[in-house]
């Protein structure tokens, strides 16, 4: 018995906390402000927990620029990564590169976006709960987790953060049974998604031997050597790779996974639809493009790549097609990120190609993710105050006149709405240009043909952002008799646009974020020097 | 005769087991793979909740049994802890707080089963094809070492020290979440 006391001590590994830095600051944050707002009731005061998640993201935000010049400032970079700067954690559980760096950025701004348009929110419908801003915090942890991940349990947990929380915020109004049954579907079908995706690192380990992203990757260019046989069985890995392929689509709302998003849109508290789609978008396409672009991006690169080529081929088609026959704008919007997740996918496609071309399509996703990020987050900053308390008036017919009564609301969500269209001069005009044109340096048939289907999807597209920027700049008078058929619900719609309430920090976040579409979208190259260095680091 | 043979696997580390071993623990795991299938396939049938969760009891414990057979013994404890344990309990519960009908009820059928069923069907087919293809012939080594509950704590606190703490971000997320879900105010 004495034997059990007489351990060996252990090794443990050193963690250099400086890099780890954003991850602490956003998961320590959410559970400080759950902890002080518990024992202290000066904390429970209003806008408060708002501040608090603000300063939180700033701060994570302002750590990164010191981490890349640290970075780069690396004299003996981790030779795994190809002679990029990046920082091995915590024996290997984590990696920090200028990849990390920007998805983190990416979550940080969507935090601080969501949380300035959740007080207004919650002001309105008369919530003064700080959990919300907590789970908002957990889940951009885990966000950064996600894309931070060099080892596939790590990434496996961190997609759980991300969505466990989700799951919750989408169901937190809970006066609205429309929310309980988003968070409840979303919930089971997010479930079933990762118990897939689950499989699919259980067959690549089953393959490989390994769940860390340089070991599969080893062992899968093993395979190519002459003469050996082969070092990992590929119908094993193949298998693994699709279910793999399955869990992330289901996250970034991929075709044919993509059914959910609607009826979860629809029902979501909005300014939560704004934080799903910012930033569980970018942290699951960074996670995406990490496991896929580091861990299978060598030999079985051209087998993965046709199934993400048809995948954005029909979810582009799909989110187009369906979005023209919404009446409900968050539906609409809902189909359109579906449509927004295939141009992306458009990106990943080139990404997975040789070098040179490869490196195209990541910028293109990185500044997809960028541009999409400040456009999704405005978009649902103004659906969240013209849907009115009680968070129900979205029928796209509650925009007609908006021009009229609220002017430079009306203004900045023309100026959104032409940027999801990709009109030029917006950021969205660059983010559809990268992609289409990373798919057609591809030089194949096929990815010819995407291409034209993702000019198709956009000019499809167009039509439906359009509807709503003409709704707001018809007259309120002139809505057309044919309509009369439910006009007793429009009138009772109109009647409750007049008294908009317009909360200033909302309008804030609506401002900055048309501002941001128009800069990016006159100066494309903002950044373009962190966007390279992000891109590059993913070495396959 | 098995239990020798199972004492034998977790006495010492590693042994070499003689074929007459092999040949019990092979029969006790074709055994507990069979009432598993079985208990799996009723479990999704029956149309009375509380047999389900007992046929789900079963398929767990199978499990719990597998992993002792691999000589994970600190799996198979937490798998007997935590699933049949506390995840059975709160599911019993949860039927008995509930307004679920105990007995019979046919509202546990759906109608659209067999696409349920069909993807069952062909997911199964397409990993045990690569399963078998990937793993068929292969055998477990003859010296097969049993990983002790010590190492596995080891390696929890040191190589998979982020792995533990970030599951503990997601239990934390999950709590606050079933607490705000479950309150009403």
């Amino acid at each position: 018995m004495m034997s059990l006391f007489a351990q060996v001590p252990v090794s443990t590994p050193e963690i250099q906390w400086f890099y780890l830095a954003p991850i602490l600051i956003l998961a320590l944050g959410g559970v400080l402000l759950i902890t002080l707002t518990s024992v202290a009731p000066v904390m429970r005061g209003r806008h408060i927990s708002a501040l608090f998640t603000v300063a939180t993201g700033v701060l994570a935000l302002a750590f990164l620029p010191f981490i890349a010049a640290r970075l780069d400032g690396l004299v003996d970079p981790v030779a795994g990564q190809g002679g990029r700067p990046a920082v091995d954690l915590v024996s290997s559980a984590l990696v920090v590169d200028h990849f990390t760096l920007w998805v983190s950025g990416l979550i940080s701004v969507a935090v601080i976006l969501v949380a300035v348009m959740l007080d207004g929110y919650l002001e309105r419908e008369g919530f003064e709960s700080p959990e919300w801003y907590a789970l908002l915090l957990i889940s951009a942890s885990g966000g950064v987790i996600l894309a931070s991940a060099e080892d596939l349990i790590v990434t496996f947990l961190g997609l759980e953060i991300l969505s466990i929380a989700v799951y919750v915020l989408a169901a937190l109004h809970l006066r609205r049974s429309e929310s309980q049954e988003a968070g409840f579907k979303y919930f089971i079908l997010g479930a079933l998604s990762s118990a897939i995706f689950l499989y699919g690192i259980a067959m690549v380990y089953g393959a490989t031997g390994s769940t860390t992203l340089t070991g599969v990757a080893g062992s899968m260019t093993g395979r190519n050597a002459a003469g050996l046989s082969p070092a990992v069985d590929s119908s094993l890995v193949m298998v693994g790779i699709a279910l793999m392929l399955i869990g992330f689509g289901f996250k970034v709302s991929a075709f044919p996974l993509h059914i959910w998003t609607p009826d979860v849109y629809q029902g979501s508290p909005t300014p939560i639809v704004g934080f799903m789609t910012s930033a569980v978008k970018v942290a699951a396409f960074g996670g995406m493009m990490r496991v896929f672009l580091v861990g299978f991006g060598g030999t079985f690169a051209s087998d993965w790549r046709v199934l993400v080529l048809f995948m954005a081929g029909f979810t582009i088609l799909f989110g187009s097609f369906l979005a023209i026959v919404q009446t409900n704008i968050k539906r609409t919007m809902a189909f359109s990120s579906i449509a927004h997740a295939g141009f992306m996918l458009v990106g990943l496609y080139a990404a997975a190609s040789p070098v040179a071309i490869g490196d195209t399509g990541k910028r293109a996703v990185l500044f997809y993710l960028l541009a999409y990020t400040f456009m999704s987050i405005g978009t649902f900053a103004v659906i969240s105050i013209v849907g009115k308390k009680g968070d129900g008036n979205h029928s796209i017919e509650a925009y007609r006149g908006l021009a009229k009564r609220e002017p430079l609301l009306a203004m900045a969500f023309t100026v959104l709405l032409f940027g999801q269209v990709g009109a030029p001069f917006t950021a969205g005009f660059f983010a559809k240009f990268r992609v289409i044109a990373a798919a057609a340096q591809v030089e194949r048939t096929e990815a010819y043909i995407l291409a034209g289907v993702a000019m198709l999807g956009a000019a499809v597209g167009a039509y439906l952002y359009l509807r709503v920027v003409v709704a707001m700049f018809l007259d309120v008078q002139e809505s057309p008799s044919t309509e009369m058929a439910d006009s007793a619900d429009e009138t009772l719609a109109l009647v409750e646009v007049r008294a908009l309430e317009v909360p200033p920090a909302t309008l804030a976040v609506v401002l900055l974020a048309a501002v941001v579409t128009l800069v990016l979208g006159i100066f494309p190259d903002i950044g373009s020097g962190a966007l390279a260095e992000a891109a590059l680091a993913l070495v396959r | 005769m098995m239990s020798s043979a199972l004492l034998a696997i977790q006495s010492t580390n590693p042994i070499a087991l003689t074929p007459n071993e092999l040949w019990v623990i092979n029969t006790f795991f074709y055994v507990i793979a069979a009432v598993g299938i079985v208990a799996a396939l009723k479990m999704v049938t029956t149309k009375n909740v509380v047999h389900a969760a007992l046929y789900l009891l079963v398929v767990l414990t199978v499990v719990a049994a597998t992993y002792i057979v691999l000589g994970a013994e600190f799996a198979a404890a937490t798998q007997v802890m935590v699933y049949i344990g506390a995840v059975m309990v709160l599911l019993l519960f949860g039927v008995m707080l509930t307004r679920a009908k105990i007995g019979d009820d046919g509202d546990l059928d759906y109608d659209s089963k067999w696409i349920g069923g069909l993807s069952a069907v062909s997911m199964f087919a397409v990993m045990g094809y690569s399963l078998w293809e990937a793993f068929g012939t292969d055998e477990l080594p003859a010296d097969m070492a049993v990983q002790r509950t010590g190492q596995v704590a080891n390696s929890i606190f040191s190589q998979y020290i982020v792995p533990f703490e970030a599951l503990s971000m997601l239990l934390l997320a999950a709590l606050i979440g079933a607490v705000v879900v479950a309150r009403r105010d």
